[in-house]
């Protein structure tokens, strides 16, 4: 084995290995002081600190070489502290110190800056040079509501830009000028907040010193107290270090050694956690009382809950109550949901989230593979060599994996974007399939034409791993392109080199979000990406594979967890006597066979009489799901609805109960992330003043209602029920999860799944579904009076229905929802930047302000809604998937009009919109 | 330097080319790119705004103060010594406001002097009535420009250009031999690089055919800017088509169809004339698809700097022509492995290029033949306007420098006490140790000296060493990249302290003074930190004496 020397020591080196990784291998620690490099950064040999001395033989003479960018070599004999480096290192830091403030004492960072611990460590007295020219007069940045500067603080080491490229792939942050005079510039010498920066933080988080922090000082020596969790934002799953000093939250960094993000997360995960003690939190139950709300004791909210529900159950039968649980709560309080409904109440009438996002996922991927969840995981990303990304735009919904994305389309990645906008990606794309909202899957066939036509078909791959094949193919070729092409508005050529692409790339990788799901045939569009990736053989690999953006954070445990109407726990068909009795067993109770309602059904079963209760844990489906005057109407019909929550929501309102749950920082359970992560979150800080745990809610309930349940502990439960029930979390241990979680299926061992069907699939062999384009209700009843097509979607600022981020300074960046129209299209209706827009569909119409933005193609106009002030569901359609009823957000037929309120104003809201798009 | 932004700008390449763009829009807009049309341009090479901000204010032509300049003054270290840049400022300030006289360092009129730059052309001003006639006159007249050429044994680079039947016979020969075949050639050659580093060309070429790439390239440096080197400024204008049929037969050896010449916007008379030599070469079927009919294809792309001596640094230079900030990045990986668009590059300097055309006419042992057995070939000088003969000189390696001085350069024309040779890195060479260096890169360099560009530059009596020193602390002040921390920070510390001891009553301590020499020496991340402190240790060894006042 090769070997150098340290310090006239031999070690073993690795090939491709620099100096300094060989010597952190070996040493461990800091063993060069450093200020250039980070964990997260390519080496970029700009302080020299790290400078070593390397002689080719013992006592030979000797080079001085910067360890962090010389590759280490066999037989080098390397000194990292000779009397000469230490004087180097000195030279080098009192070189710094003459362009630096000397004011440590008062600094943010005293105590826990790289500079000062370098320069402390190389034992510098005093700066010999007379007093001369520097940059200390340089003004302090404070203009954006989180990221600060005071580049006076700068060492020039470029670690912000670098991280603002190298991570982030924004480039925001640049240097102006050479030389002496180089310094870091927002922008084009703007300042943050008007520059075009996402507020991601990774400069902040980089920057060695307090040039670039942020308004949470997260850098201070006085945060030592830090609890790892996940993030309760997106699916991704980020890991987060929460610093608390005396029971209160100050900041939030990113691990660098998290597997998930690297020491990357956006301005949701990094930023937007004050929404954890505002002011507007739930404190205490609520009772209603006529059109008022009045607090009462948790006694008297348990008595309320547990006697109406006996009565209604009494009365109505254990089918007239429903629950909705929560996908932001953790995987054990969404089986005490579910398991609360089924073995506690009666009933399969449980459902969550998923239904509205990515029930067409689980249903589309169960059918053709046989599980419904990601078939691969990110970091495949670095391994494939074409990504196909359908109606997702992840770098405002998912921002790390968006990232990461960019960073691979950056660098020449074979990019294709199937979506009506023009998405962040959608720029960096070789292909952009811009269609109309709603013809996914007429794309899809498309493509797969074409993948047969030009004899591209993984043949051995379909003969080996999948059936129906001949079937599949007679369909595919019998399609009359000419009529899809027009359907779509996506030229032939496109589709067909986009086809080529896909079918052609050694290894190809899909990801698709609710542009996909939320539509008529959604299911229909998700079997089909299914059907791509089989027939072209990228399934069962590293970088390729089908795997959905999952929304919430935990999505994937929710429906994980049994939360859906006709799967128990571990997605065991309840209609099955077998999986029945096994769940009987466990539960020691008597279940439900008939499959229960979904959340529309809900909703329509209300509204008919038949539901009389519904449980809504964390969940605002007032502002949420789709035609918002059908669901409040649905809540006031009801004879009793409890809403556990954190904020007063829009549902909130209508509820007779009000619970006051905690948040994720406040509680202990594990998430699964959108690559089936099962990781742990660890509770930061206890429950506000008389909030509880929302698990803990539950078996309170449970057990008020005879039903034995021990108090809520995330890894008893998880070690005693979860594991046991769910198949594929057969090896999950709390202790074994570790620091960056196992991704299931976990064996008995503790053993964990990076890719899943690699040797076979859940059914066996995989399933070629044919479905034929079929044109939405909503376009052919109302497509003729309503003509502009409406999609909505979500910005990076704000997360879904904004009871959290609106509670935070998030709230400072975007402050409304609004109306992205194409400027000829505006033009045409006399609509101008910021007017008001009434905006009709066949449920209703609602004010918005208009943004003119190439982004959307004439014809399609999009929003999203993260504010109640402008209720957009309520003129979305109730439209539902055909198989998994998932609602389609996606298409609205509507109509535009100039609004006759008074012009608008270029706001600050406006101006911030302007920035990011 | 960042990945992302060669990929990026990868895409559009070199026929849409970010550098061009950025720079055609600072020629549009009155001297400096408007930052709507920066953003315009972000757009449309999807790299972020301030990315392009910051390649802009970097260059001394596209930078915001830039805007306005109509004359620009030479204030390289040759100018400086003959003392004519006073007086043809003064000159130019009866015709121009103070904010419309820019500077430009070394406009390689170095033989004369009194250079400055009008709209794209070069003048040197001898006199007042001079300048001020090229401002009256119906059409300006070039003012002079004229010097000697001269070549002491074979002429390998300054023999008169043979026109097309050279230049096939040449191509012909290599073409003749697989593109392995003629590498070896080269190899056997031991031709070295003439930038400086003396690295020898055969095993780069070779490097780069064997290097994983889509696409190989051809960078000449053609953006050298040593203060008082003008040869590769005779190449570019007077021996064009050589230069380029070396790019060519590079190219060969390398598998690399598309070269680049990335030129001085100082020189803007060597643009045109590379320029006028690459459409000759094409007609000749010399470049182009097809060349003589075979299957190797070389397409040639120009580019005119704009204005940053550290581009002569190779891997800023490739940063430069990405439309990146051309700031120094680490090696390895190396040009030959990742260049270009992170493409397999071989970046040779002019003169070294230049030679191979007479390797493929006369072959790799005849080039041998010359010289000595380390440094083979010639080697131009140029001596400037401190010699009695100013000119450019060629010479075969290992040519005594007396002879070169004394008998090429006809000795002094005034009173000398040291020459400056290789540029403003290269080494202070006291009159007397003139007998004892030989033109080779070994003689220099046991003597403690540095070849370089084989510039030669007198330093009068007159020039205090002091203001000589404060002048080449001030010059790699002003074009030192900014990346590492001690040329950032050092050479504008060394300055300082220079110029205090001159304005004020104050003494530089030695220890910190060699403390400083020693961090940018051994801690620089290229040769300009690096390379700045040997000049000053030639002056501290050989000028103690009228240097002991300054220092405490």
């Amino acid at each position: 084995m090769a070997t150098a020397y340290i310090n006239d020591q031999a070690y073993t080196i690795e090939k491709g290995e620099s100096i300094l990784q060989f010597l952190r291998r070996h040493l461990g620690g800091q063993p060069v002081p450093t200020l250039c490099d980070a964990p997260n950064l390519k080496a970029y040999g700009s302080c020299r600190i790290c400078s070593v001395e390397v002689a080719r033989e013992k006592g030979g003479a000797k080079r001085t070489l910067a360890s962090c960018h010389t590759p280490v070599d066999a037989g080098q004999y390397i000194y990292t502290h000779t009397k000469s480096l230490r004087k180097l290192r000195r030279n080098i830091i009192e070189l710094v110190l003459t362009d630096h403030p000397l004011d440590c004492l008062t600094c943010e960072v005293n105590g826990n800056c790289e500079l000062q611990d370098v320069a402390a460590e190389t034992g510098i007295r005093k700066v010999r040079y007379p007093a001369g020219a520097n940059h200390l007069h340089y003004e302090k940045d404070l203009s954006h509501p989180y990221l600060t500067a005071d580049l006076s603080k700068c060492i020039n080491c470029y670690r912000c830009l670098r991280a603002c490229d190298e991570v982030q792939g924004e480039m925001v942050i640049s240097v102006a000028g050479r030389g002496f005079d180089s310094r870091i510039v927002m922008g084009m010498d703007q300042d943050f907040l008007h520059s075009n920066c996402v507020s991601c933080g990774a400069c902040a988080q980089a920057c060695p010193t307090s040039a670039i922090s942020d308004v949470y000082e997260s850098k201070s020596i006085e945060y030592t107290r830090k609890t790892r969790t996940v993030c309760t934002y997106c699916g991704v799953g980020c890991n987060l270090e929460v610093a608390t000093v005396n029971g209160s939250i100050k900041s939030i960094q990113a691990p660098y050694d998290a597997e998930v993000n690297q020491g990357h997360t956006c301005l949701k995960g990094r930023y937007a956690f004050t929404f954890y003690d505002h002011p507007d939190r739930l404190r205490t139950p609520l009772k209603r009382q006529g059109d008022e709300f009045v607090p009462i004791s948790w006694e008297e909210a348990y008595d309320l809950f547990a006697e109406r529900l006996k009565k209604i159950k009494a009365e109505h039968g254990p089918d007239a109550i429903a629950g909705i649980s929560s996908s932001r709560c953790t995987n054990e309080e969404n089986y005490l949901m579910q398991k609360f409904m089924r073995a506690v109440i009666g009933t399969n009438n449980i459902d969550g989230c998923a239904r509205v996002c990515h029930s067409p996922t689980a249903l589309g991927m169960q059918r053709t593979f046989g599980t419904g969840a990601a078939t691969n995981s990110i970091e495949d990303l670095q391994y494939t060599d074409c990504i196909l990304l359908i109606g997702a735009n992840p770098t405002e919904a998912h921002p790390v994996t968006g990232a990461k994305i960019k960073q691979q389309a950056m660098k020449g990645k074979t990019l294709i974007v199937i979506d009506p906008r023009k998405t962040e990606l959608a720029r960096y794309a070789d292909y952009h399939l811009a269609l109309r909202p709603g013809t996914n899957v007429a794309v899809l066939n498309m493509m797969m034409y074409f993948i047969i036509e030009e004899g591209l078909v993984d043949k051995t791959f379909v003969k080996s791993r999948t059936e129906g094949y001949e079937d599949f193919e007679r369909q595919i070729r019998a399609l009359d392109i000419e009529a899809l092409e027009n359907l779509s508005g996506v030229p032939r050529e496109q589709v067909r080199q986009a086809a080529i692409a896909y079918a052609t790339a050694p290894a190809a990788m899909s990801f698709h979000g609710l542009g996909v799901t939320e539509h008529f045939q959604g299911t229909f569009a998700v079997m089909q990406i299914a059907d791509l990736a089989m027939i072209t053989g990228n399934i069962g690999r590293r970088g390729v594979g089908v795997n959905p953006l999952r929304g919430q954070n935990n999505v994937q445990g929710a429906a994980d967890m049994g939360v859906q109407p006709h799967q128990g726990a571990g997605y065991l068909d309840v209609t099955d006597p077998q999986v029945r009795a096994r769940y009987e067993a466990f539960y020691g109770v008597q279940l439900p066979s008939e499959v229960g309602y979904k959340i529309p059904e809900m909703f329509d079963a209300a509204l008919e009489g038949r539901l009389k209760a519904l449980w809504i844990m964390g969940e605002d489906v007032v502002q949420t799901d789709p035609n918002s005057k059908k669901v409040m109407e649905a809540l006031r019909q009801m004879e009793f609805v409890v809403v556990q929550e954190l904020f007063m929501t829009e549902t909130a309102k209508f509820a007779d109960l009000v619970l006051p749950g905690a948040s994720f920082l406040e509680k202990n359970g594990t998430f699964t992330n959108g690559e089936r992560r099962v990781q742990r979150v660890q509770q930061v800080l206890p429950p506000l003043k008389d909030a509880k745990t929302d698990g803990q809610i539950i078996v309170d309930m449970m057990n008020r209602l005879g039903y034995q349940q021990p108090d809520y502990d995330a890894a008893d439960l998880l070690e005693r029920e979860i594991s046991q029930i769910v198949p594929f979390f057969r090896g999950i241990r709390w202790e074994r999860l570790g620091q960056n979680g196992l991704q299931w299926p976990v064996a008995e061992d503790g053993s964990d799944t990076k890719i899943l069907h690699t040797e076979e699939f859940k059914l066996g062999k995989g399933r070629l579904w044919f479905a034929n384009f079929e044109e939405t209700e909503e376009i052919k009843k109302h497509g003729k009076d309503f003509p502009f097509i409406l999609t909505t979607n979500r910005n990076l600022v704000h997360y879904n229905c904004g009871a959290m981020t609106r509670r935070t300074r998030n709230r400072l960046l975007i402050t409304e929802d609004v109306l992205y129209i194409h400027p000829e299209d505006a033009a045409q209706y006399g609509i101008a930047e910021s007017d008001w827009v009434c905006l009709e569909s066949a449920r209703g119409k609602v004010d918005i302000r208009a943004h003119l933005s190439e982004e959307v193609q004439r014809g399609i106009l999009s929003t999203t809604f993260h504010f109640p002030e402008i209720l957009i569901n309520e003129i979305t359609s109730d439209v539902l998937d055909t198989e998994a009823a998932c609602p389609e957000y996606k298409v609205v037929a509507v109509r535009i009009r100039k609004a006759r309120r008074g012009n608008g104003m270029a706001t600050e809201a406006m101006a911030s919109v302007e920035n990011r798009s | 330097m960042s990945e992302n932004q060669s990929k990026l700008s990868a895409r559009r390449g070199l026929d849409n080319n970010l550098f061009e763009r950025i720079a055609r829009l600072a020629e549009e807009q009155g001297g400096t790119p408007s930052r709507e049309a920066l953003r315009s341009l972000a757009e449309e090479f999807l790299i972020g705004e301030a990315a392009l901000y910051g390649t802009a204010t970097f260059y001394d032509f596209l930078k915001p103060e830039n805007r306005g300049k109509e004359v620009y003054v030479c204030d390289g270290s040759s100018c400086l010594c003959a003392g004519t840049q006073p007086a043809v400022e003064a000159a130019l300030r009866k015709h121009f406001a103070e904010e419309q006289i820019g500077h430009m360092t070394c406009l390689g009129r170095c033989h004369e002097n009194a250079a400055f730059q009008y709209k794209g052309k070069n003048y040197s001003g001898m006199t007042e009535e001079e300048i001020h006639g090229l401002f009256t006159a119906e059409a300006g007249e070039p003012l002079t420009g004229q010097y000697l050429v001269e070549s002491l044994g074979p002429d390998v680079l300054t023999a008169a250009d043979g026109g097309p039947e050279e230049w096939k016979a040449a191509l012909r020969k290599a073409l003749a031999l697989s593109p392995e075949a003629w590498t070896e050639e080269v190899k056997h050659s031991a031709l070295r690089g003439r930038g400086g580093a003396g690295f020898p060309i055969g095993i780069k070429l070779e490097a780069c055919r064997k290097a994983e790439g889509l696409q190989r390239y051809i960078v000449c440096n053609a953006d050298e800017g040593d203060p008082a080197a003008f040869t590769d400024r005779f190449l570019l204008e007077e021996r064009p088509h050589r230069v380029l049929l070396g790019m060519v037969l590079a190219g060969y050896a390398a598998g690399a169809s598309r070269g680049v010449v990335y030129i001085r916007g100082e020189y803007p008379e060597s643009v045109l004339a590379i320029e006028q030599a690459v459409s000759d070469l094409e007609r000749a079927g010399c470049a182009g698809t097809g060349i003589l009919d075979t299957d190797f294809d070389f397409h040639f792309k120009v580019i005119k700097a704009q204005g940053a001596y550290i581009c002569g640094e190779e891997t800023a230079l490739l940063a430069s022509i990405e439309g990146q900030r051309p700031v120094v990045r680490t090696r390895p990986p190396y040009p030959v492995e990742q260049g270009l668009f992170l493409q397999p590059t071989v970046v040779n300097n002019v003169e070294t290029l230049a030679n191979l055309p007479y390797i493929a006419l006369e072959g790799g042992a005849a080039f041998r033949q010359i010289g000595t057995a380390d440094s083979t070939g010639t080697k131009l000088l140029s001596l400037d306007s401190g010699f009695a003969r100013p000119g450019v000189y060629e010479v075969p390696m290992g040519t005594a420098l007396q002879k070169v001085v004394y008998e090429l350069g006809g000795g002094f024309a005034g009173k000398v006490k040291a020459l400056h040779i290789g540029g403003p890195l290269g080494g202070l060479v006291p009159v007397s140790k003139i007998p004892e260096l030989s033109v080779d890169f070994e003689s220099f360099k046991e003597q403690g000296f540095l070849l370089g560009h084989a510039s030669v530059l007198c330093l009068p009596e007159s020039m205090p060493l002091v203001k000589y020193l404060e002048h080449l602390f001030d010059f790699t002040a002003k074009e030192s990249c900014g990346k590492c921390f001690p040329c950032r920070l050092g050479s504008v510390r060394g300055r300082e302290l220079l110029q205090k001891a001159q304005q004020e009553d104050y003494k530089i301590d030695p220890d910190l003074f060699e403390d400083l020499l020693d961090t940018l020496e051994r801690g620089s991340l290229c040769a300009l930190g690096g390379g700045m402190p040997l000049p000053v240790r030639n002056a501290l060894a050989y000028f103690e004496e009228e240097l002991r006042s300054y220092f405490a």
